[in-house]
């Protein structure tokens, strides 16, 4: 009964439902995608981090890894310290850099990644396999297309570039053995890897035992925490950057989309709110009549209330409902223009859709729409019956 | 005899003691001063690396970034030293990473004459010297990517909000309108035509939609004036955040009444358009009509 009679009031003006709902459902996607953004970048980096297992990253004292052109010396025997320690299963050294492949009268230029292909955490083979040998190369897709080139061909490549000679340095050919998706890379970015040794020898003496970074991977079970604090014993010219506190350094700098996350989805909410509050306040207004006859009748006052709290929830809810579609077709496009953003890594999504999210929205929606409702029907359950009769009669 | 020897040195005309050296001086930014707590005066050591050898500077000045987007989001810290010092100090020895040319003054950006510009740029892009010569306006250009996806990223939301927004205001003009019926059918009664009652919800649509703008407009500029001191501070710029300009408040205030416009006027149709004994009793006259019976 109680909600046949909210179905039949909200029936009565379709027009009016319809426009509220429709409003809901804009608030409910803008919240929606603002839930997302606030948590999906964190949830997103956070993933991507972990994504090949390792927890911990050492990097040249006050960088993050890659972030300056600083490298850090005597890599080898910090390696072997670091491999040493009971709580570290695994070390994998990174030197970046860039290769120039002359290629047809131009010169095809990538992001160079050094590395130890058993330990790799930088990419993951889509084709072939990892370059093990001095005179291998994987490379991302983006490369090959730029140079012309397939998995088995042989390139000519240099690692550095004297402007002034105009002359390739640390020329060196090699075989291309695979294809591979560079985790950390932006879209569209050139990227090859390469044994670490072949990478130092073609910098030259200034990358004689240098690398860019480490990343570590500890123990199943092991305190990353711990294993943190010992490596920074160990070895105290690095940072040693945990996967929380690279989180938190990356909060730290998009900070400014959680605050608009915030500000905005407080506004959606705030919007959806009065949209209902006010058009279930104007519905009761309008019925005062009826609303009174109800009680004169013997309807209780408590079901008075809900009746009308049930209208609002109602709106509110099958707004809802529509927007969470509306907001995640939203979140796409949205999601499209920040993915451009100059050098962030393909992987990144700023609005990564987490059931969770859906479901928060929902609740604050469904919140929001029993609050709308609770001024209208205290207004009507608590009119005075006679006079209210008396004046609707009179006019 | 001692005296004469020490003003002698005071002096440095003693070939054999090593000859004065001014101190030499380095700008800081006034985030690292302030994280720091370094001071006007103060020595400091510079190396090249964490803990290696180093020289010994003295700040003399403090300086503020300047409102760059492409170095809001960037921690780190700036010291301004000397070219000569820093090359030495870096073992950089007699390089550079880039020069920056000031053109002739009737060459500036914008002038309609920048031929003599292109042809420069070209002509050092020509030379054998291993320069690549860029335009400033277009590495300005590529150093503000960055703002301008967030810039895209906003549009994006002001269109959302804009979509909200109309739907919230046919909304209330629906029911500003509908909980007036029983006037509006009394004054259809009374003769006064569905044109004059469309026209005067039309006027107090706009005004709702105007008094709406200006009240919308100042709640605005009180919010960039609180971002701007917010974000400010977060980032330690002067830069701008938020700004309210003139084209964006004719841009806020036009749309405001176009959309107030077309509510009031769907929604008095709306009203009009209906019986106006329908409009009075609010139930649907389903009787046939005398001509239909006939």
């Amino acid at each position: 009964m109680l909600f046949r009679l909210a179905w039949a009031t909200l029936a009565r003006h379709r027009a009016r439902t319809l426009l509220a709902m429709l409003g809901v459902a804009v608030s409910a996607a803008m919240l929606l995608d603002m839930v997302m953004l606030s948590s999906g970048m964190r949830s997103s980096f956070k993933n991507l981090l972990l994504a090949r297992g390792f927890q911990i990253r050492l990097a040249p004292k006050g960088t993050l890894p890659l972030d300056t052109d600083a490298t850090i010396g005597n890599a080898a025997e910090i390696a072997s310290a670091l491999r040493a320690m009971p709580d570290v299963a695994a070390v994998s050294p990174v030197l970046g850099g860039q290769l120039h492949v002359p290629r047809d009268g131009r010169t095809v230029t990538a992001t160079a990644l050094g590395g130890d292909a058993q330990w790799q955490g930088d990419y993951e083979i889509t084709d072939g396999r990892e370059p093990r040998a001095p005179d291998e190369i994987a490379t991302s897709d983006d490369f090959l297309r730029a140079a012309n080139l397939r998995v088995g061909d042989t390139l000519s490549a240099a690692a550095g570039y004297d402007p002034q000679l105009r002359a390739f340095s640390g020329m060196r050919r090699l075989r291309i053995v695979g294809r591979a998706h560079f985790l950390y890379m932006a879209a569209e970015q050139r990227a090859v890897a390469l044994p670490l040794a072949t990478l130092q020898a073609m910098q030259g003496e200034a990358a004689r035992d240098r690398v860019s970074f480490f990343m570590v991977r500890a123990r199943q079970g092991a305190s990353v925490d711990s294993v943190l604090r010992r490596i920074e014993l160990a070895v105290p010219k690095v940072s040693a950057i945990s996967t929380e506190s690279a989180i938190r350094q990356v909060d730290q700098r998009l900070s400014y989309f959680r605050q608009l996350a915030f500000i905005l989805g407080t506004v959606s909410l705030a919007v959806g709110f009065l949209l209902v509050t006010t058009l279930v306040t104007v519905s009761v207004n309008e019925r005062l009549g009826e609303i009174v006859v109800m009680r004169a009748i013997g309807v209780a006052r408590g079901r008075v209330v809900s009746q009308i709290v049930l209208e609002g929830t109602a709106i509110m809810l099958a707004g809802a409902v529509a927007g969470l579609g509306l907001g995640l077709l939203t979140a796409r496009y949205l999601n499209s223009i920040l993915a451009s953003f100059p050098g962030l890594p393909a992987s990144i999504d700023f609005f990564l859709f987490e059931p969770r999210d859906a479901w928060a929205a929902l609740g604050m929606l469904v919140a929001a729409g029993i609050l709308a409702g609770i001024y209208p029907s205290w207004r009507g359950a608590s009119v005075p019956i006679a006079m209210t009769l008396r004046e609707e009669a009179v006019g | 005899m001692f005296a004469a020897l020490l003003a002698a040195v005071a002096l440095q005309q003693i070939d054999s003691l090593p000859a004065h050296r001014a101190p030499r001086t380095v700008v800081v930014d006034e985030r690292l001063a302030a994280d720091a707590g370094v001071k006007l005066g103060d020595q400091l050591i510079v190396s090249r690396t964490p803990g290696g050898a180093g020289d010994t500077v003295v700040v003399s000045a403090f300086m503020r970034r300047r409102a760059d987007p492409s170095e809001v989001a960037r921690a780190e810290y700036r010291v301004r030293m000397h070219l000569g010092e820093l090359q030495s100090l870096i073992d950089y020895g007699d390089r550079m990473d880039r020069f920056a040319l000031l053109s002739h003054p009737e060459q500036r950006e914008g002038s309609a004459l920048p031929s003599l510009t292109d042809s420069a740029i070209r002509r050092i892009n020509g030379a054998a010297f291993g320069f690549q010569a860029h335009r400033s306006r277009d590495i300005a250009v590529e150093t503000s990517q960055t703002f301008l996806v967030v810039s895209r990223f906003h549009r994006a939301i002001g269109v959302i909000t804009i979509v909200a927004s109309a739907i919230f205001l046919l909304c209330i003009m629906l029911l500003k309108v509908d909980e007036r019926r029983r006037d509006v059918a009394a004054l259809r009664l009374m003769g006064i035509s569905a044109q004059s009652i469309t026209r005067s919800v039309m006027v107090e649509a706009s005004v709702v939609a105007v008094v709406g703008s200006v009240v919308g407009l100042l709640i605005g500029w009180i919010a960039t004036l609180i971002i701007n001191w917010h974000y400010r501070g977060v980032y330690r710029t002067p830069l701008a955040f938020a700004l309210v300009t003139p084209q964006i408040a004719f841009f806020a205030m036009t749309l405001s009444l176009v959309l107030g416009l077309l509510a009031g006027y769907v929604a008095a149709r709306r009203l009009v358009s209906m019986p106006p004994l329908e409009l009075l009793t609010g139930r649907r006259d389903d009787r046939p009509s005398v001509a239909a019976a006939h």
